[in-house]
């Protein structure tokens, strides 16, 4: 790719530490060209990112997302895998929460995210643990385009184990990141690159994070740049619903009980979705009832039904595969709400 | 004179015939082997000369030379003392013996002239009889472990005078009585049982299935939940070994000489426990003196791996191979050694380092990176081979229920036999022997489905998130519970049970 020199002297300048740092050199110039005499670092480092298929857009250029560009501190580069045109998009919704999410979290996405999607909403997170991966393999599994911001460079993986979908990402929506290829994702990086998630989107979802949640960075961002706050409440017995439940106290957030709270609130029509039908046997339904609301373990299970273990197996599995149940850990079972 | 005894060597689990030549010459009196013999057969020397002396026959104060033929293998172990002895007796025309040709010799010697055990007589013998060998000298406390083996004629004693004395014809001697071979069920051996264990329903109908199809299995649950309890009942539910599989045990374990000398052969399925810390040649066999390792003595019976990802990965890596072949091929520069390995894998884990992860009274405290790490220590290719994996539960039963009665590992067995008579009859044309082990065209042609059961499992996959390659291992699976059904379809309801146990393939650790 070939790029001016204003571009190149951003990217230089994207490998300095630290945003203020970065903002300071350049608001010194009025052209960022006069940065830099030269610019063979800026080269090789195109050399490096045209391998990987890396891109990059800076605050000069046109197509900077606008609405990005408004807050406080715009990131100066954007490298980007994937269609840059999602970027700037108004119909952007970001999903962050916690690392570790509980079933009543998963519940909670499984509820609202298919809601989200077919109301024309694009999820933005961060290809973290937990929430963020939950919200970004449920588009990629649709084939729906989302936004994943990273905290390095986008040669690199982080978690590792996301790999995989961080590459499906890319294709199907948009991979961003405001560090040149080759950036370790540093502590620091993570609330840096939540302000973007939250700059880029109307709206910020929580369903669920803890007292520690670095979600609630972007959630304090989201409120700072006047987006709008949705968070789910929870018990207040949960430690994963904590960070929630504290928003709301702080009266920072709309508390989003349906899916259609957050649509009215980004003025979307909630588009009627079409839930899947399943058709349950008496049997199934009887079983159904048997387990009630709460979790319930496999062996209170077999005594209420009267069922032994191969017949009752055989019955949750297929309960499981229609998606009415869902499996838990230390053999509980509970059935999936649904609203 | 010269004169040449016959003895028997071993490579891995079979033998070769070693002939000890003992020559004397004229010169300074001295003591010289060659053959490539191990310290232990050099140091043979002295056991020799004082055993002959304190027999009260005449050491051959000369140049004595030994040689073991062929001369370009290996040789271990102190067998070759008995032989040497009579070698040299004979070599110096101390004693007079036209039949001691006729015999395979195989003893250690006391300084006082008495016979000690050794190790690996069973398979020493085994491949002298294929080798058409009939006669042998053994020493009288390996007498129980040959006396399983028919047809053959030996003669066990107890001191080297004896030996002499019966191959010079002075006494006569009885050939031994074949031992009838009774396996472990009447002598009832396995001081576990099936009933002990409350609860744990689905656990136990795992392991089950697993025995039924030699499936290997998982266990993951919290600290103290009966994984090891319940591991240690398997052998309790296996099929009883035949006699050939009785030999190919008692081989393996006559040479690693951990065999009870008192009953001779190996009876009860082999559970074998190996410490997290073992090392690969612990697990795999070798070492500078070849000896099985711990997967070749749990052939025909249970390697129980506990606490599975606090092994180190490399030595988990070696037990893909074996897996998938049944032996334990140790490969050295100077040689290879092949050992059977064929065992069924029980594993347990805890659900992340800490143990309480999906505990309802304890809370977790991994981190997810923690629990990452340590559910990737086991690999995709090594828990493909493991078709079941379940919940072990951490609370007990009386949550639920007044103690009902547990079934008794004999009503299971019974279970598991006719299944396994099911797999006989339908693979008696074939190597394989379990369901565990059929090969891609046989998963096409056993396990054909209904277009119910094909839906099942199509949307099995999608909506749980199956692994594409848990796909056959689910098939065969659900092969082994249609044949406990005594069902000759595999229906939909087999599946569907056979998904429920594959627990590590979904993602609960997102």
């Amino acid at each position: 790719m070939k790029y001016d020199n204003d571009t190149k002297a951003l990217i230089m300048l994207s490998t300095v530490e630290g945003y203020k740092a970065r903002r300071k050199k350049f608001d010194q110039v009025e052209r960022p060209a006069e940065l830099y005499d030269d610019y063979s670092i800026a080269d090789r480092m195109i050399e490096d990112m045209d391998k990987f298929g890396v891109r990059v857009m800076t605050i000069l250029d046109d197509d900077y997302p606008p609405q990005l560009k408004s807050i406080y501190d715009p990131p100066l580069t954007l490298y980007y895998i994937g269609d840059k045109n999602l970027l700037s998009q108004e119909n952007l919704l970001g999903v962050v929460g916690t690392r570790r999410v509980t079933a009543y979290g998963k519940n909670i996405m499984q509820n609202f995210l298919p809601v989200f999607i077919d109301s024309g909403l694009v999820i933005v997170s961060g290809l973290a643990r937990g929430v963020d991966s939950i919200g970004h393999r449920f588009c990629v599994d649709k084939g729906k385009a989302t936004i994943g911001v990273v905290a390095n460079g986008l040669d690199i993986c982080y978690p590792p184990e996301n790999e995989r979908l961080q590459e499906q990402v890319s294709k199907v929506g948009v991979l961003v990141s405001e560090y040149p290829i080759k950036t370790k994702p540093l502590q620091f990086h993570f609330p840096e690159r939540n302000r973007i998630i939250s700059g880029l989107s109307k709206g910020i979802f929580i369903p669920e994070a803890g007292d520690k949640s670095g979600s609630l960075i972007t959630a304090d961002d989201a409120v700072e740049q006047g987006r709008e706050l949705f968070v789910v409440p929870g018990s207040i017995f949960s430690t994963a619903s904590v960070g929630c439940n504290k928003k709301i106290k702080e009266l920072q957030a709309t508390i989003a009980l349906t899916p259609e709270d957050v649509l009215e609130t980004l003025g979307y029509d909630a588009k009627k979705t079409e839930k899947e039908v399943v058709q349950l046997s008496l049997e199934e339904q009887a079983l159904i009832n048997l387990m009630g609301s709460e979790k319930i373990h496999l062996y209170a299970l077999m005594e209420k039904s009267g069922l032994n273990i191969a017949a009752l197996s055989s019955e949750l599995s297929r309960l499981e595969i229609m998606g009415v149940i869902r499996k838990q850990q230390g053999n509980y079972y509970e059935v999936i709400p649904s609203m | 004179m010269l004169a040449k005894t016959k003895s028997y060597a071993l490579n891995g689990v079979d033998g070769y015939e070693v002939s000890i030549e003992v020559d004397l010459n004229a010169g300074l009196p001295s003591y010289d082997m060659v053959g490539l013999a191990d310290t232990a057969i050099k140091e043979s020397k002295e056991r020799v000369r004082s055993a002959i002396k304190n027999s009260l026959y005449t050491y051959p104060i000369r140049k004595i030379t030994i040689n073991l033929a062929p001369a370009y293998t290996k040789k271990e172990g102190s067998h070759f003392d008995l032989p040497i002895a009579l070698g040299i007796l004979v070599a110096s025309e101390e004693i007079v013996s036209k039949t001691y040709k006729d015999y395979i010799i195989l003893g250690e010697l006391s300084l006082d002239g008495s016979i000690n055990h050794i190790k690996g007589v069973m398979p020493l013998v085994i491949s002298a009889v294929q080798k058409g060998y009939k006669k042998f000298i053994l020493p009288a406390k390996n007498a129980k472990e040959a006396s399983y083996i028919s047809g053959i004629e030996v003669y066990a004693f107890d001191k080297l005078k004896e030996v002499v004395d019966f191959l010079t014809g002075e006494i006569q001697a009885q050939p031994l009585q074949t031992s009838e071979f009774v396996s472990m069920q009447s002598l009832n051996k396995y001081n576990v049982d099936l009933s002990e264990v409350k609860g744990q329903f689905v656990a136990k109908r795992a392991l089950e299935i697993a025995v039924a199809g030699g499936h290997n299995l998982l266990m993951i649950g919290p600290p103290g939940a009966g994984k090891t309890m319940m591991a240690k009942c398997v052998p309790t539910i296996m099929p009883d070994m035949t006699f050939e599989e009785a030999i190919e045990v008692t081989k393996i374990h006559s040479i690693a000489g951990i065999l009870d000398s008192s009953i001779g052969i190996v009876a009860s399925r082999p559970f074998r426990t190996p410490h997290h810390t073992a090392t690969i040649p612990a697990l795999m066999g070798g070492g500078s003196n070849a000896r099985p390792g711990e997967i070749s003595l749990a052939h025909n019976g249970v390697l129980f791996l506990d606490e599975m990802p606090e092994y180190q990965r490399r030595t988990l890596e070696t037990l893909r191979q074996p897996l998938e072949d049944g032996v334990a091929v140790v490969s050295r520069a100077k040689h290879t050694l092949e050992y059977p390995a064929r065992f069924m894998l029980v594993a347990s884990m805890n659900p992340c380092p800490c143990g309480n992860l999906g505990s309802k009274s304890k809370e977790c405290k991994c981190s997810p990176s923690e629990i990452h790490r340590y559910v990737s220590k086991l690999s995709g290719p090594l828990l493909d081979r493991i078709d079941l994996q379940v919940e072990v539960d951490g609370i007990s039963y009386e949550e639920f229920s007044d103690a009902a009665p547990s079934e008794s590992s004999a009503s299971v067995r019974a279970r598991v036999e006719k299944a396994r008579g099911i797999q006989r009859a339908r693979y008696a044309s074939s190597t394989t022997k379990t369901n565990d082990e059929m090969t891609n065209a046989e998963v096409r042609k056993y396990c054909k489905l209904d277009s119910v059961g094909e839906a099942l499992l199509k949307n099995g996959f999608t909506r749980l998130n199956l692994t594409a390659r848990a796909s056959s291992r689910v098939l065969k699976v659900a092969r082994t519970i249609a044949d406990l059904d005594g069902s000759e379809d595999v229906s939909a309801h087999h599946i569907a049970e056979a998904i429920q146990y594959r627990s590590l393939d979904r993602k609960y650790w997102d």
